[in-house]
């Protein structure tokens, strides 16, 4: 009879459990994470799937013959407004979808370096680099949210073809996801500035980050499929 | 170590045989009382109660479905009656107190009934296949229709050869002048369309079914090889009124088929559709249709002619107004339009008398028409 | 033997809860216990709504709904049996045994786990709701399918039944990464994952299809909202968009959910059937792989619902949709095999897996023709097609729930549950599932198709609709002496003691009801059956 000293207690199960398999460190938060990341890139599939099949099938009417073409140049010619290599729009608004972009990639090494920081103890390297990533995060969906705007004034919106219907719809839903993120990596900074974390125990952080990546890379894609391709 | 046994034998095989009992007598006394025979029972597991399809594609398909049916009917006899069997031979006896032998398993049966049920569905499938391409095949066409659904209505195209031009438009899905007439023994090629939502074209006695699918163009062909009149109905959950999407089939002999659509042609040319007449003759009366019924049930006019004012308030529901004198005879009906919409009927002085009305599309809707 | 008597004096777990506590716990057996009430209360609505679809087609004629009322029945009927009644209650079970199972002291993460609890009743009333708002609840079938549930064609039942299903679909999602990190990393010593119970691996696989599904459904979910309120054209044939893509999408997760609605219920079948027939499992390796074949294949079918769309590459799709019978009948044999010269207890549990096997045989049989894709031609959409999903879905899964209460109600509550009535429940609820879904059979093949509200009489179908709702009566019957059963035996039910069945896994090893964190002590684990090697003192490896 083998007594399972994990099964005594409960506050920490998952290190008693992890600490009894020494499966390799990886703590049941970043397993959760891990696992919540697949289920959000099943998501995105699902949207992506969806666009890719809007565009391979649309139509438009050039000469009273249906011919595909994507972005849609009607009613407005969505590819010279999108494009992110021009600061301005042709109506002169600004164009603030490449900067964005840089300063999302920008957050992904401030959040890797805030965790190799907190890997390290160093706590004060983790809180400013933390901040840092917050502050571009915040950024971002401020920079998108202007982007919305300049854009529904160009007249692009849900309803201008299933253009408008798919891209609203997948740079929303990052949006969304990036909101959340950066709710996540504003209370792991409160917890760090509260010094709850240290090189032993921060699997939050690591939990966090790993979704900051997530956010980051399907930006990319998004930016690779809508802008770029 | 074991256990001894509980006292938890004998009543299994009590309830077990009382089970197969009470289903037996309950089938049997239910099959009785509905008045089937053996026979009749045997032929439901077939499709369409097994008089057959009427196609040259449904033999294929039906053929196909004896096979299967036959391979499932053996694994079925063979696999429940090893479960039976169990069930009956291997129950605990009061003497059992040692434990039976703890077998974990054996390879060589895993892979016996792993390769026998794999070798039955490739070859299941390989059938499967080939009779997919036997039922899709694309023949060229003799008579080309394009079957339009809407909610709750099917119309029928007829096709000039270039695929394009309307011949004439059956809009009458059912009834001795109406449906889908079709030659026998000649190819067919059906276009599907829907403006609303999908539909699917399904005619049981074809073994047959296809969506039609707005903003897809789906085509099958066939060629019909019995003459006779074959329901159809649409089979794709298309809103409240999908059971009542009914079509019918004439297949008529080639030559019988030809006169009737040389006829159609030349009638559909001499009467251009009828201009909504502007000035009203005779009294105005109100009716109107509202989810597939009638607002009136009774309706009352003088001698003389009259105009219905009907208006139909059933989005993309097709509807008219028919007359029919005490003798179910027709005495007058109205184009069918397709709502919302309002249009003037005027009708010819009538005879005094009861008539009924009804919608043609839809025959549960009906009312009484007085004549004073 | 000693290990299975460490808590002699756990006292019955109604005494010492009160309200407050079960509204507040986050201990995974409280919480399992509240998935099975609250996926019977939508069992039984699910049920009411069945039997008024049966009513009114038990003879030809409307009598006592309108369409409209009737689209609404079958489609709130198939959402609630789906999502709220199947999928929940094989996840309370997975909630309340597998912990147990593996020898933890709970779910990885306790408060997730409540959360995905109480997600459930909230979606679920949600959904509800839509009877209650003008144009009544969603009625274009569980499916809907766009444009008919567009916004054009349905009202706003259908945004709450969307919204509903979202959190329903996001309770599963949460469920599933709480029990794949509580089998991955809480497991206790020596149980190493070819010594899981079967049980424990078809949730492991169920939440791996649940966690890579699901999601998909969200999305498409999200695009149906979208194209609803929002002037979107995702599914808007005149704008741009394909209504075919919805299909794909949607039948992309629920394709898989079939499994999901299966495989936990094959996980207890299998721990059923070997304790009763007093023998281990028969190919427990084989049976682990045939699980993780089902749920691999599982993601490549899912067009074999759309056949009739002509949008389908069909070769593949047929293929794909028979070898799935290969892994079901290996699954099958090995059932058999378990129970050949083994020492058979005809108990409750025994009796409801007997039926499942017998039952879900059909459903495997009648699924095969329509994977023969020019039979399924003519089947499609018919009868037919409810048949089947019932005998897999019914006769498979719902069995195999009943065949779990049965067998873990002791567990559960430290009392037996009535034999007499629970044969009895077993006898009206087998007689009565063939005569309502057997028929149906046939009025498929005499091409009734279904989802209509009405008939006419010169079809010919009168006669086996009358049968199928006679049947559908004598299922609601039978839940009766269950019900009843529950009630009085949660009163004065016998006494089961730590293991009433002489049976394997570990949450045998424990008192009934188990304590908080379940375990103080447990047996040496060696085999996929621990509480048996210590029984019959086999502490060697096998």
């Amino acid at each position: 009879m083998t007594a399972n000293p994990s099964a005594l207690t409960t506050a920490d199960t998952h290190h008693a459990a992890a600490d009894t398999h020494g499966s390799g460190g990886i703590g049941n938060p970043v397993l959760g994470m891990l696992l919540f990341i697949t289920s959000e890139v099943m998501f995105f599939a699902g949207l992506f799937a969806a666009y890719f099949s809007i565009r391979a099938g649309y139509t438009q009417i050039i000469n009273n013959v249906p011919t595909h073409v994507w972005p849609p140049t009607q009613p407005i010619d969505f590819a010279k407004l999108l494009n992110p290599f021009q600061l301005f729009t042709e109506s002169g608004a600004l164009n603030v979808i490449l900067p964005a972009t840089i300063l999302l990639v920008i957050s992904s090494f401030t959040c890797q370096m805030a965790v190799h920081a907190i890997r390290n103890d160093n706590r004060t390297s983790f809180v400013r680099n933390m901040a840092v990533t917050v502050t571009l995060g915040i950024t971002f969906l401020l920079l998108q949210a202007f982007d919305y705007s300049v854009l529904m004034h160009e007249g692009l919106n849900m309803g201008s073809t299933t253009f408008g219907t798919t891209y609203f719809t997948l740079t929303g839903f990052h949006g969304a996801h990036v909101f959340g993120g950066v709710l996540m990596l504003s209370v792991v900074l409160y917890r760090g500035m509260a010094g709850q974390f240290s090189a032993k125990h921060h699997d939050m952080v690591e939990a966090t980050s790993l979704y900051w990546h997530f956010v980051d890379v399907v930006w990319i894609l998004l930016f690779m499929t809508l802008y770029v391709l | 170590m074991s256990m001894p046994p509980r006292s938890r034998t004998g009543s299994g095989p009590l309830i077990a045989g009382l089970i197969i009992v009470a289903v037996v007598a309950i089938a049997a006394i239910a099959l009785l009382a509905a008045g089937i025979t053996p026979e009749r029972a045997w032929n439901s597991f077939f499709p369409v109660g097994g008089t057959g399809g009427v196609t040259d594609r449904s033999r294929d398909v039906q053929r196909l479905y004896d096979i299967v049916f036959y391979i499932a009917a053996v694994v079925f006899i063979l696999v429940e009656g090893l479960i039976v069997y169990s069930v009956f031979r291997y129950r605990r006896k009061s003497t059992d107190t040692d434990l039976p032998p703890q077998i974990h398993g054996n390879n060589l049966v895993e892979v016996i009934w792993t390769v026998i049920p794999t070798a039955i569905v490739l070859v299941l499938f390989a059938l499967s296949w080939q009779t997919i391409n036997q039922v899709e095949a694309k023949v060229p066409a003799e008579v080309h229709v394009r079957a339009v659904a809407a909610r709750y209505q099917w119309s029928f195209d007829y096709l000039a050869a270039d695929g394009k031009t309307i011949l004439f438009t059956q809009s009458l899905p059912v009834g001795e002048d109406g449906g889908l007439v079709l030659p026998v023994g000649e190819p067919v090629l059906i276009d599907l369309r829907s403006e609303d939502v999908i539909h699917a074209f399904y005619v049981p006695k074809f073994l047959f079914k296809r969506d039609v699918v707005p903003g897809r163009l789906n085509q099958f062909n066939f060629t019909v090889d019995e003459p006779g009149t074959y329901r159809g109905q649409c089979a794709e959950l298309c809103g409240p009124f999908h059971g009542s999407m009914l079509f019918e089939v004439h297949a008529r002999p080639k030559a019988e088929f030809d006169q009737w659509l040389a006829d159609q042609i030349a009638k559909a040319n001499a009467t251009p559709a009828p201009a909504p007449s502007g000035d009203a003759a005779g009294p105005v009366i109100q009716l109107a249709a509202q989810n597939v019924a009638f607002t009136s049930a009774t309706l009352e006019v003088p001698a003389g002619p009259f105009t219905i004012h009907f208006k139909n308030e059933d989005p993309a529901v097709p509807h008219n107004v028919e007359i029919k004198d005490a003798s179910g005879a027709q005495v007058f009906k109205g184009d069918i339009v397709t709502g919302p919409i309002e249009t003037d009927y005027r009708v010819s002085a009538l005879a005094a008398g009861t008539y009924t009305f009804v919608c043609t599309v839809h025959p549960n809707m009906t009312g009484t028409l007085t004549v004073n | 033997m000693a290990t299975t008597t460490l808590h002699p004096a756990a006292p019955a777990y109604r005494s010492r809860s009160t309200l407050y506590d079960w509204l507040t716990t986050t201990d995974h057996k409280k919480i399992g216990i509240m998935y099975l009430i609250n996926s019977l209360m939508f069992f039984v609505a699910g049920g009411i709504l069945a039997l008024v679809v049966r009513v009114e087609l038990a003879q030809p004629g409307l009598q006592i709904v309108s369409e409209e009322f009737y689209n609404q029945a079958f489609t709130m009927h198939a959402s609630f049996m789906l999502f709220l009644f199947i999928i929940p209650i094989l996840a309370g079970f997975g909630n309340y045994i597998v912990p147990l199972m593996i020898g933890a002291p709970d779910m990885a993460f306790p408060r997730i786990n409540a959360l995905s609890l109480w997600l459930l009743p909230l979606g679920g009333l949600l959904m509800a709701s839509g009877f209650f708002v003008s144009g009544g609840a969603a009625a274009a079938g569980w499916t809907e399918y766009p444009p008919l549930s567009g916004a054009k064609f349905s009202g706003t039942g259908t945004d709450l039944w969307i919204m509903g299903l979202t959190l329903i679909g996001t309770s599963s999602i949460l469920g599933a990464i709480n029990f794949l990190v509580t089998i991955f990393k809480m497991r206790a010593p020596g149980m190493t994952l070819f010594r899981m119970p079967v049980m424990v691996w078809t949730v492991l696989v169920t939440s791996i299809l649940v966690l890579m599904a699901t999601p998909v459904l969200t999305s498409a979910l999200i695009m149906l909202f979208i194209d609803r309120n929002y002037g979107g054209h995702f599914f808007d044939p005149n704008n741009g968009g394909n209504a075919i893509l919805y299909q794909n999408v949607f039948w992309f997760y629920s394709h898989p959910a079939v499994y999901i609605m299966i495989l936990p219920a094959m996980g207890i079948i299998s721990e059923v059937l070997p304790v009763f027939s007093r023998k281990p499992l028969f190919g427990y390796k084989a049976f682990v792989f045939a699980t993780v074949g089902i749920g691999a294949l599982g993601f490549s079918v899912w067009a074999h619902h759309m056949f009739t769309t002509g949008a389908v590459f069909l070769p593949f799709f047929s293929l794909m949709t028979f070898l799935i019978a290969v892994p079901t009948g290996v699954k099958m044999f090995n059932w058999i095999a378990t129970l050949w010269r083994g020492q058979l207890t005809f108990a409750t549990p025994l009796l409801f897996a007997t039926g499942f096997l017998m039952l879900f045989l059909i459903g495997g049989l009648n699924g095969a023709f329509s994977a023969a894709v020019p039979v399924d031609f003519a089947l499609h959409d018919t009868y037919w097609v409810v048949a089947h999903l019932h005998y897999v879905l019914f006769g498979g899964s719902v069995f195999g729930v009943f065949a779990g209460i049965y067998y873990w109600f002791p567990k559960m509550t430290g009392r037996m549950l009535d034999e007499g009535l629970g044969k009895l429940q077993f006898v009206l609820m087998f007689i009565g599932f063939n005569l309502t879904f057997f028929p149906m059979h046939q009025l498929g093949l005499a091409g009734m198709p279904r989802r209509i509200a009405d008939y006419a009489a010169s079809t010919g179908w009168s006669e086996l609709n009358t049968v199928a709702t006679i049947g559908g009566f004598i299922i609601a019957a039978s839940m009766l002496p269950f019900f009843w059963n529950v009630l009085v035996s949660l009163r004065s039910g016998k006494v089961a003691g730590d293991d009433p069945w002489e049976a394997n896994t570990l949450e045998w090893a424990t008192s009934s009801p188990p304590p908080p964190y379940n375990f103080d002590h447990l047996p040496e684990i060696r085999s996929e059956r621990p509480v048996f090697d210590a029984r019959h003192g086999r502490t060697t490896n096998h």
